[in-house]
């Protein structure tokens, strides 16, 4: 009777779980016998640890208000329809300047605050906020850049 | 069933983030997020309960894999996987020391990695996919995903050790 040997792909398996009993008994036994798996096991523990440590992304200030707005006007196409380029709304250009808009006027919109208003209230608004939420819908309804003009609005909180 | 906007608000950080470690740039991330939520919206009537982020990431892989073989056939494009497209232009000893973390380099190494490898590891290592699943999603047995998920990890281990990361 032969019995089977696992190859070196099944280390990776092994670390994820993803061996029956048979397999992960082989697996360990090949590990304690060689050197050769345990230097491979090492490394690809480390390259595993080290993608699963990557943190998760924030998509850019207001993509998501950007998208609600473009899909909510696309009609809803039965599944497996047929499409077509045209067919996607909102494109990459369009998205990606009122997106970049979007975050730059909140970025500035907070730095305005933070020095036009050093401690003089209690009370400190959400501008970025207010600013942010303006223009994105602002944005997502006309043309990008020319409807984002109320982002003046931080101007009018100096006392 | 959740509405396309709840996956958006409740999903949305998943999703963008597969999107990223798939296309390794933000730009390219938003297309894929941009199409796979269109796809979403026009796939939720038929949506069937069960891990809706499994769901997700096998939309947003084949999202990417759609678009992957497009430029593909149009080689005036570039391929997200072609390393010059996805790095940062060459940049001097002193700036990289400065610049680099360690989360960038992982992401450079990740996105330099032939996307036949870079697939699977980010559906098994971000998105946390089993093995069965990743298999559904590519349309390969789950051999080929154990050898490519671990040929992946030993081609990033290698390319950080040539980066000087490790």
């Amino acid at each position: 009777m032969t019995e089977d040997v696992p190859g070196q792909d099944a280390i990776s398996a092994y670390l994820d779980g993803e061996l029956d009993d048979r397999e992960r008994d082989a697996v360990a036994a090949r590990l304690a016998a060689t050197a050769e798996w345990r230097a491979v096991m090492a490394e690809v523990r480390e390259a595993r640890a080290l993608v699963r440590a990557l943190p998760a992304r924030d998509a850019p200030p207001g993509l998501w208000r950007f998208l609600e707005g473009t899909l909510a006007s696309t009609p809803v196409q039965p599944v497996g329809a047929a499409r077509t380029s045209a067919a996607r709304p909102g494109g990459s250009r369009a998205r990606r300047g009122a997106v970049r808009t979007v975050a730059a006027v909140a970025v500035a919109a907070a730095i305005g605050a933070f020095v036009l208003l050093p401690g003089r209230s209690s009370t400190r608004p959400p501008v970025a906020t207010f600013v942010e939420t303006h223009a994105a819908r602002s944005s997502v309804s006309e043309e990008p850049v020319s409807q984002l003009a109320p982002v003046a609005v931080p101007v009018r909180l100096r006392r | 069933m959740p509405t396309w906007e709840e996956v958006a608000r409740d999903h949305g950080r998943f999703l963008y983030t597969v999107a990223f470690r798939l296309t390794g740039n933000d730009d390219d991330a938003q297309d894929l997020v941009q199409e796979a939520l269109l796809r979403v919206r026009w796939g939720l009537a038929s949506y069937q309960p069960g891990s809706l982020e499994g769901w997700l990431a096998k939309i947003v892989t084949n999202v990417f894999l759609d678009e992957v073989r497009r430029r593909r056939r149009r080689p005036s494009d570039a391929l997200p996987d072609e390393p010059e497209q996805v790095l940062p232009p060459s940049r001097g000893a002193d700036e990289d020391a400065a610049r680099a973390t360690l989360s960038d380099e992982v992401q450079a190494a990740l996105a330099d990695l032939p996307v036949e490898f870079r697939v699977p590891v980010v559906l098994c290592d971000v998105a946390d996919r089993s093995y069965e699943e990743i298999a559904a999603v590519l349309g390969v047995p789950i051999g080929t995903v154990r050898s490519r998920i671990h040929r992946g990890r030993r081609r990033l281990r290698a390319a950080l050790v040539e980066r000087g990361v490790r």
